[in-house]
């Protein structure tokens, strides 16, 4: 009875990986053994470094940024809006930053935020907010927090989403006492229905942790890594070593590793925020 | 085993035997009902798609172009032929593509399998660029020795070129007087000179006409890194210094999408182009306000007193595990020949035939023909014929935009690009 679950896990999960490891250990040019020859040069080339980097901050800026608007919107509608065809509305448009592929996404940010025609830089000079247009794209100060704001815009509705439907499976009873017992909104959200949305909120990170490590298109598109290296995230990182460096053993090798890393790291997360109530 | 088990097993054999035979058949001599095509999705294949049902109506072969956005059409490209898969009968590459092509033996010779000779109104550098190992300058170590093979033929004659406003003032003949034209013209909103600044390929292909001609270049004759040399290093001073004094602000994001729109809103007075955006924007009436008020020339002249335009031709070529090679190679003489080209260009394509490229009537139809002829007479450069080329770009192109944005100077980027190319050709055995 289980064959064809295994079978399906060993295709979809295991060969790639055992083949990665294989590629791994492996020369690019004629496939000989090398050993651990390309983690050693992967994992010296101060460039990895300088994407780890990036990614470190462009995962601190989006995902407690994501999680905090997320979390305020769920709890405003949940508690000042009954009207089920109103919540249905804004179900809808919270799906909509969702279906549209990365692609397009960042071709609309593109237009915000280029320069010369640019509609941010275009609306602020006309409210007078400033007198010259912002590079936001070609300053490293600027460039990094632009590409992110995409990232809020497109996923600031899915944390919304699971946690206004965590707050729908608060027992009311428990509500309802802590107010006849006095309890203030705040009690009420922190002693209570947090409680409820933890399990919620480990799975928005592990979902969150592993779409920051995938980020390519819209950065591609609004800065292409740049300037320099200051948005050269770790995934456009792997794809330049693999497909502009034509690197595959060392493509492979830092896979593996990158692999390994974002185990632990959900170990520890599922540690620090337990899935169960407790 | 009974009788009707042992009929089903000879059936199935004699089906696998008949399959095999099939797939082994070398150059695919019988006539198939369809050819697949990967193509870059853009205006590189818009002509191409236009005339393909031409060739079915003709032959009876259908033509099916698939299209890929330029960066998924090399990685699709690059695992295919890994892969030794037959699922593309021809596909499109860009001319930087052929040194990692031809090292890897991907494609079938068009000389030596299907007969392909030099034609005399196409221009030899257009031949030249899709032959491997490289007929002129310096050939990679791997490739030295080998005997030259046509591997690719041009269906997109592109050279970068230069325009600029002609209603405003006439045409630089030199980088100084680029230079002198952008501080003259610049005012608010208004944009001397656009450079295409972003990182990586965009702003390496908007630098390296500069580079030569101003004397510099990446490589010499024996793959040694001369970009940190004093005719190099000017050449990166005077674009991330001396023309970005004149450009927009945020030119380390600006890809060609937006240097055609400031020129077409008339936000700019001059910059490079490629002819595909010259016929999709500028000169593209429903989207340009400058239509008739920009000229078109070749690559105006540096302090080494040649001006030197880059080659980015798009050229078609049969994968090696393609099994309708004849076929395919009877589309690429239709495609390429004086009579299809006609229909071609009429449909937007850009030609490399020097007889379409000199016609009367063609170039006041296009108004870039003429100067894409005196491109292509005066010889254009190619990107360093190396399998190392994109990883080379991306060095150089990632220290250029860091130099552009001015969080480095322009001595280190060179200095810290030189390195890192060093280091990336001994470890490729340069």
């Amino acid at each position: 009875m289980l064959v064809p679950v295994l079978g399906t896990i060993f295709l979809i999960v295991t060969y790639p990986f055992v083949l990665a490891i294989i590629q791994s250990l492996q020369a690019t040019n004629g496939g000989a053994f090398v050993g651990l020859q390309n983690y050693v040069i992967g994992l010296e080339n101060p460039l990895l470094y300088e994407a780890l980097a990036a990614t470190g901050i462009y995962a601190a800026l989006v995902m407690p940024t994501e999680i905090l608007l997320g979390l305020g919107l769920a709890l405003l509608v949940h508690r000042t809006v009954k009207s089920p065809a109103l919540r249905a509305v804004f179900f809808a448009m919270a799906i909509v930053p969702l279906v549209i592929p990365p692609i397009a996404v960042g071709v609309i940010a593109r237009l915000i935020y280029a320069p010369g025609y640019g509609a941010l830089n275009h609306i602020l000079m006309l409210t007078g907010v400033i007198h010259d247009e912002i590079n936001w794209l070609g300053q490293p100060i600027t460039a990094m927090p632009a590409v992110a704001s995409v990232d809020v815009w497109q996923w600031t509705p899915f944390v919304y989403l699971v946690l206004f439907s965590g707050f729908l499976t608060v027992p009311h009873e428990e509500i309802e006492a802590a107010q006849v017992d006095g309890a203030s909104g705040w009690s009420q959200f922190w002693h209570i229905e947090l409680i409820y949305l933890r399990p919620l909120l480990v799975l928005i990170i592990f979902f969150r942790l592993a779409d920051v490590l995938r980020v390519f298109d819209h950065v591609f598109i609004l800065t292409g890594g740049g300037p320099g290296n200051t948005t050269q995230l770790l995934s456009l990182y792997l794809y330049r070593v693999e497909f502009k460096f034509s690197d595959t053993g060392q493509a492979a090798a830092l896979a593996v590793v990158v692999l390994v890393a974002v185990s632990v790291l959900y170990s520890l997360v599922t540690r620090v925020l337990p899935l169960e109530r407790r | 085993m009974t009788t009707w088990t042992k009929t089903l097993a000879l059936a199935m054999l004699g089906l696998v035997v008949i399959a095999s035979c099939q797939a082994a058949a070398p150059g695919g001599g019988n006539k198939p009902a369809q050819l697949t095509i990967a193509a870059v999705q853009g205006n590189e294949d818009a002509a191409l798609k236009a005339v393909a049902p031409l060739y079915e109506q003709k032959t009876g072969i259908k033509i099916q172009v698939v299209e890929f956005p330029y960066d998924q059409l090399y990685e699709k490209l690059v695992t295919t032929f890994k892969a030794n898969a037959a699922t593309y009968d021809l596909v499109m590459m860009d001319d930087p593509w052929m040194p990692k092509f031809g090292t890897d033996e991907s494609l079938q010779p068009l000389d030596s399998s299907y007969g392909f000779k030099r034609d005399s109104d196409i221009p030899d550098v257009v031949y030249d660029v899709g032959t491997w190992p490289p007929p002129r300058g310096a050939v990679p170590p791997a490739a030295k020795g080998k005997p030259q093979h046509l591997i690719g033929i041009t269906i997109v004659g592109n050279v970068e070129m230069f325009m600029y406003r002609s209603d405003m003032g006439p045409a630089p003949k030199t980088w100084d007087e680029v230079k002198a034209n952008a501080d003259k013209n610049k005012k608010s909103n208004f944009y001397g000179y656009v450079i295409r600044g972003k990182a990586t390929n965009p702003i390496v292909a908007d630098f390296l006409p500069i580079l030569w001609s101003f004397g510099g270049d990446v490589f010499d004759q024996n793959w040694n890194v001369t970009i940190d040399n004093a005719a190099s290093l000017r050449a990166v001073k005077f674009l991330v210094q001396d023309l970005k004094a004149a450009a927009p602000t945020g030119s380390e994001s600006i890809d060609a999408a937006d240097r055609d729109r400031l020129m077409a809103t008339g936000q700019a007075y001059q910059t490079t182009v490629w002819p595909g955006e010259i016929t999709d924007v500028i000169e593209n009436a429903q989207v340009s306000q400058v239509k008739g008020k920009v000229s078109y020339i070749p690559m105006p002249a540096g302090p080494s007193g040649k001006g030197i335009g880059m080659m980015g031709n798009w050229l078609l070529g049969i994968p090696k595990a393609s099994p309708n090679g004849q076929a395919a190679a009877d589309f690429i003489t239709w495609l390429t020949s004086s009579e299809t080209q006609k229909t071609y260009v009429d449909k937007g394509g850009i030609p490399a035939r020097k007889s379409i490229l000199n016609d009367a009537t063609l170039n006041q139809k296009n108004p870039y023909f003429a100067a894409l002829a005196k491109s292509l007479d005066a010889v254009p450069n190619w990107r360093p014929r190396t399998d190392q080329w994109n990883a080379v770009e991306t060095i150089l192109g990632t220290n250029l935009n860091a130099a552009l944005a001015g969080t480095v100077t322009p001595e280190a980027a060179v200095t810290k690009a030189a390195d890192q190319i060093k280091t990336q050709m001994k470890n490729a055995g340069y």
